[in-house]
């Protein structure tokens, strides 16, 4: 059976070309063109992924994100101008697995679209606990993290940091999640914090820190651990 | 004490009485004291010389009775017969007549003398007193300032109480005074008819106050109501209405100069928005009709056309789409900048982050991999918009992947107090007449026949200086050039509390 996408979009032609695009991949897409068309689909055929414009005619997207949250596990991917940014980072805080910013091209659509089903997908089995990339390798449950070959050693923030990080691998996490996550819901202004400690994780796990290729950086949004 | 400067009494309160009565006891007893050894001429210099001095010390009247007490003193204590009010000769009878007469020209041209003195001291502090207020008005730039200033001035020069009014910008009347109920008539008045009314000045002089306008004709910002009146005169009146002029001018400076600010915002936006407008119609309409050509011919002629150069047309409709969404970015942001002016909101971030973050980006675009990065390790943290310093640094590497062939190196290093971000390339040199206005927006130098960054540097420049930084353009030793963004670092980093 194809994957079921749930496209949430009034623009008719963008609607229109992520459709055509989706269905040649071999997804089973539905389309809406409002929160309460597609708050119907939802309830009759609920999809394996939705993808949410944001802006739509008739309310905000927050509302919808958090009313699937309250009944499905299933990933959500924020479609967004570059206006709409602290909308955008409200709704990944709410619970959004990711976004793309138009204009986007196909390939990166499918892309998100793949990491937020293969992380649904595992999250639903069993929790995260490794992460293996590279010469990365990470374990949770050792609490051991290997690079190039040698072990190396974290501060327990740091360590806390990274595991957060691995749990939603290839995904972003927004600032507030992190320093929510690790450091507690009254740190959520701190972002210094996480400039400072992603600074010394970058340190000790990149090959050049300046340019890293696990922990990336989504400007004034949050972070991501790179996915296979 | 004083009827002409109305002042306040001042601590030397010393009853003239007293004084006239000290002054005939004196010359008495010294008279008396050399009775022996001199004569009735000298002791009647005695009595002139009491005279002369309360003529200089007091007021009129009390130095003409001590005139008349003199005279009588020294007929009953020295004109023989002495001890009685007679007077024995007629050459003393004389005498006595002619001191009397010279004692009164005396305490009247002292009297005479010492008004003038007053009056030259008088006219000394009001002059003084204007030459502080002008000095005072000079550099306010405060409608509020210019009313406390007014309000001591006058305090000082007529004591209380005075009350003005200013008028604001739409209309209503501002009065600095508590309880103005009953001088708003006049105030209003003297405003409308834009002339100082009052005892003295020819118009409404049963009034008892002076109601002096600030400023004249249509220029008339207040107006100003001195109570203290009773006993003030011409120069007075004459005095309230310079510093009124005073004030009035200053507000009416005021008013001009924020008049001239708003209109000057005003030109400044509207020159912007037609700019952009000029940028738009210029910038966005070649990859459009570009867009459209491709699109159209492939949708028409599609089946004529071979795989390569249908290919071609795709690569060309996706070149120029990105193309115009990035000039639709920069245009909108630096439009957005331009409204919000100086308001970017900041928080720390790490330019290393940032950096790597445009670099991954831009290496996607970098097909011959020309750009290398050196970012120290260790950097600071600065005060900045992420998303608007990866715009600045995007910008100017797309820039040097434009118009240059050979490598392209992005340096950062920092300075206690400054954090520097170099872009260099080896392109052909921009001339140095064109350094200034490269930056200006759509004052595009084509560099190398290409279609030109636009808004680009015009934007960055904007980045650049929204976070109290600077953006500046210099020719490279052995050919290229070198784009640098520098801005502060607060040397006070913030630290983490916990480990």
């Amino acid at each position: 059976m194809s994957l079921r996408v749930l496209l949430v979009e009034d623009d008719r032609e963008i609607m229109a070309m992520m459709n055509s695009s989706l269905s040649v991949e071999g997804f089973d897409v539905k389309t809406a063109v409002s929160l309460s068309e597609a708050r119907a689909l939802l309830q009759h055929s609920p999809p394996d992924v939705v993808v949410l414009d944001l802006g739509l005619p008739d309310g905000d997207g927050l509302e919808l994100v958090q009313h699937i949250r309250k009944q499905h596990a299933l990933p959500i991917l924020i479609v967004s101008a570059r206006h709409q940014e602290s909308q955008k980072i409200q709704l990944l805080d709410a619970g959004a697995d990711d976004y793309l910013t138009k204009p986007f091209s196909v390939g990166e659509l499918l892309a998100r679209i793949r990491v937020a089903l293969r992380h649904r997908g595992t999250a639903l089995a069993a929790a995260v606990t490794e992460h293996h990339v590279d010469d990365l390798h990470i374990d949770l449950s050792l609490r051991t993290v290997q690079c190039r070959g040698g072990l190396l050693h974290f501060t327990p923030t740091e360590f806390k940091l990274l595991a957060r990080l691995v749990r939603s691998a290839g995904k972003v996490v927004t600032h507030r999640q992190l320093l929510t996550d690790v450091w507690g819901p009254e740190y959520t202004a701190h972002t210094h914090y996480l400039r400072l400690y992603m600074g010394q994780l970058r340190a000790k796990i990149e090959h050049d820190p300046a340019e890293p290729r696990h922990l990336l950086t989504e400007t004034g949004v949050g972070y991501r651990l790179a996915a296979a | 004490m004083n009827p002409l400067a109305g002042n306040p009494p001042t601590s030397r309160t010393v009853h003239p009485w007293v004084v006239v009565t000290a002054l005939l006891a004196a010359a008495t007893v010294g008279g008396l004291l050399l009775d022996r050894h001199v004569s009735l001429t000298s002791q009647a210099m005695l009595y002139v010389l009491a005279v002369v001095i309360s003529s200089y010390t007091l007021s009129l009247w009390p130095s003409v009775i001590c005139a008349l007490a003199s005279v009588t003193a020294l007929n009953f204590f020295f004109v023989p017969p002495r001890w009685t009010f007679e007077v024995e000769s007629r050459e003393h009878l004389i005498s006595l007549f002619t001191m009397l007469l010279v004692a009164l020209v005396i305490s009247h041209l002292a009297a005479g003398l010492r008004r003038k003195s007053e009056l030259a001291d008088l006219s000394a502090t009001r002059a003084h007193r204007l030459q502080m207020l002008a000095t005072g008005l000079a550099d306010i730039s405060l409608a509020q300032a210019v009313v406390e200033k007014g309000q001591r001035a006058l305090d000082d020069a007529f004591g209380g109480p005075n009350t003005l009014a200013t008028r604001r910008d739409d209309g209503s009347l501002v009065v600095s005074s508590g309880e103005p109920e009953n001088l708003l008539d006049g105030l209003m008045s003297c405003m409308r008819e834009g002339a100082a009314l009052g005892p003295g000045t020819g118009r409404w002089p049963g009034l008892n106050a002076w109601y002096i306008p600030l400023g004249t004709g249509e220029q008339v910002q207040g107006a100003v109501c001195i109570e203290n009146v009773a006993a003030a005169d011409t120069d007075g009146r004459e005095h309230a209405e310079a510093l009124c002029a005073l004030l009035g001018q200053c507000l009416w400076r005021l008013k001009l100069t924020s008049a001239m600010k708003l209109s000057l915002a005003e030109t400044q936006r509207q020159q912007v928005q037609s700019t952009y407008l000029a940028a738009i119609s210029h910038d966005l309409r070649t990859p459009l009709a570009a867009v459209l050509g491709a699109a159209s011919a492939l949708h028409s002629q599609g089946d004529k056309l071979g795989d390569a150069e249908k290919d071609r047309l795709l690569e060309s409709i996706i070149r120029e789409t990105g193309y115009l969404s990035t000039v639709t970015e920069n245009t909108l942001q630096l439009v957005h900048l331009s409204n919000a002016g100086q308001f970017v909101v900041r928080g720390w971030e790490s330019m290393e982050e940032i950096v790597g973050a445009v670099l991954s980006r831009v290496r996607q675009r970098d097909t011959s991999r020309r750009i290398t990065s050196k970012v120290p390790e260790g950097l600071p943290l600065i005060e900045a918009d992420p998303v608007l310093i990866s715009q600045l640094v995007a910008n100017l590497l797309d820039n040097a992947l434009k118009y240059s062939e050979g490598p392209i190196n992005l340096v950062v290093s920092v300075t206690p107090l400054r954090l520097e971000l170099s872009i260099k390339d080896r392109g052909t040199e921009i001339p140095l007449e064109q350094h200034a206005i490269i930056f200006q927006p759509y004052a595009r130098s084509d560099r190398s026949g290409q279609r030109g960054a636009g808004l680009g540097l015009a934007l960055c420049r904007a980045i650049a200086s929204a976070h109290g930084g600077e953006l500046t353009l210099r020719s490279r030793k052995g050919g290229g050039n070198s784009f640098t963004f520098s801005m502060p670092v607060n040397p006070l980093q913030p630290r983490l509390d916990l480990v």
